[in-house]
């Protein structure tokens, strides 16, 4: 026997109990079924959000495509995965995806715009207390086009190089460079106003 | 200024983001158990009542009434919080007024 429906949130669960878990929820059981929700849904709104803020009216609309992609990816769930580690890479490239179709649906206007002049821009200054910098970071990528703050998301936060946004978005590394010349200029603009 | 220096000075802005471990709000939690067991009926009825109870899950009252009627198995596998007020105020509230023992709803709530 075990515990019913109180859900020891968030915590890791051995992989004895994961596989339970896993097992009863491919049964159809409805507890199970529950319990498997309670668990994952921690997890992916946590790493979804942190993803997306500081737009984040689309994250439950993807946690619910990443908790029903891993559901369906479920059988194939190995008995030495870790069922965490599993269902945040689910939620991983369902994120991906969304920075890749942004950022892909930004392209047509992108192209026709000329080349960001690049200017000599003064550095930002050094903020001591890290959070404040933090909030007028997502301050700042809020007034940023959405494309422009994905990109700049993807690059500097995730480490993914233009070569890789380009790849994965279909567009040329070129491209990828001029809409992230673009996004640093916008952002720098916009981080002045913030501060005003 | 040259590449390499607003390169690294945005990475340097970016890589102080760090993960918050953060609760989902329970009238998520308690949408998306909806839509998975509706998922899940498009295969075929859930487990009964029963096997539940057998794997060693507490029910709630509502469904512990249907479980020891005197029917067949195939009328205890519905998915029966699809017509309870406590999934439809769950899936609004995320503090919802329900405190049914054993009701996954109330769990998410907890959770």
């Amino acid at each position: 026997m075990h515990s019913p429906v109180q859900f020891s949130r968030g915590t890791d669960i051995g992989a004895a109990d994961e596989q339970r878990l896993v097992a009863e929820v491919l049964a159809k059981d409805r507890k199970a079924t529950a319990e498997f929700v309670a668990r994952c849904a921690d997890w992916l709104y946590s790493f979804v959000r942190h993803r997306l803020a500081p737009r984040t009216e689309i994250v439950e609309d993807l946690v619910q495509e990443a908790l029903l992609a891993a559901w369906q990816g479920l059988p194939s769930f190995r008995a030495d995965a870790n069922l965490r580690s599993w269902v945040l890479g689910i939620a991983r490239h369902k994120v991906e995806d969304y920075y890749r179709r942004r950022i892909r649906e930004a392209e047509s206007s992108e192209e026709e715009d000329s080349a960001p002049q690049l200017a000599v821009m003064p550095m930002f200054e050094q903020q001591s207390d890290s959070a404040i910098q933090q909030e007028r970071v997502q301050a700042t990528l809020a007034l940023l086009p959405e494309a422009y703050g994905l990109a700049l998301l993807w690059r500097y936060r995730d480490g993914k190089s233009a070569r890789e946004m380009a790849q994965l978005t279909g567009k040329t590394e070129k491209a990828i460079e001029r809409l992230l010349a673009r996004a640093r200029e916008n952002f720098r603009r916009r981080w002045n106003d913030v501060r005003r | 200024m040259s590449g390499v220096d607003f390169e690294k000075e945005f990475g340097l802005l970016f890589s102080g983001r760090e993960e918050a471990s953060e609760r989902a709000p329970s009238s998520l939690k308690a949408r998306l158990y909806s839509a998975l067991i509706r998922k899940q009926q498009e295969s075929g009825p859930l487990a009964s009542l029963d096997e539940s109870v057998a794997l060693g899950h507490a029910i709630c009252v509502f469904e512990k009434l249907v479980q020891i009627a005197p029917v067949g198995e195939k009328a205890k596998s519905p998915f029966f919080c699809q017509v309870c007020h406590a999934r439809v105020l769950a899936e609004h509230l995320d503090n919802p007024p329900i405190f049914w023992p054993h009701c996954p709803y109330v769990a998410f709530k907890n959770s």
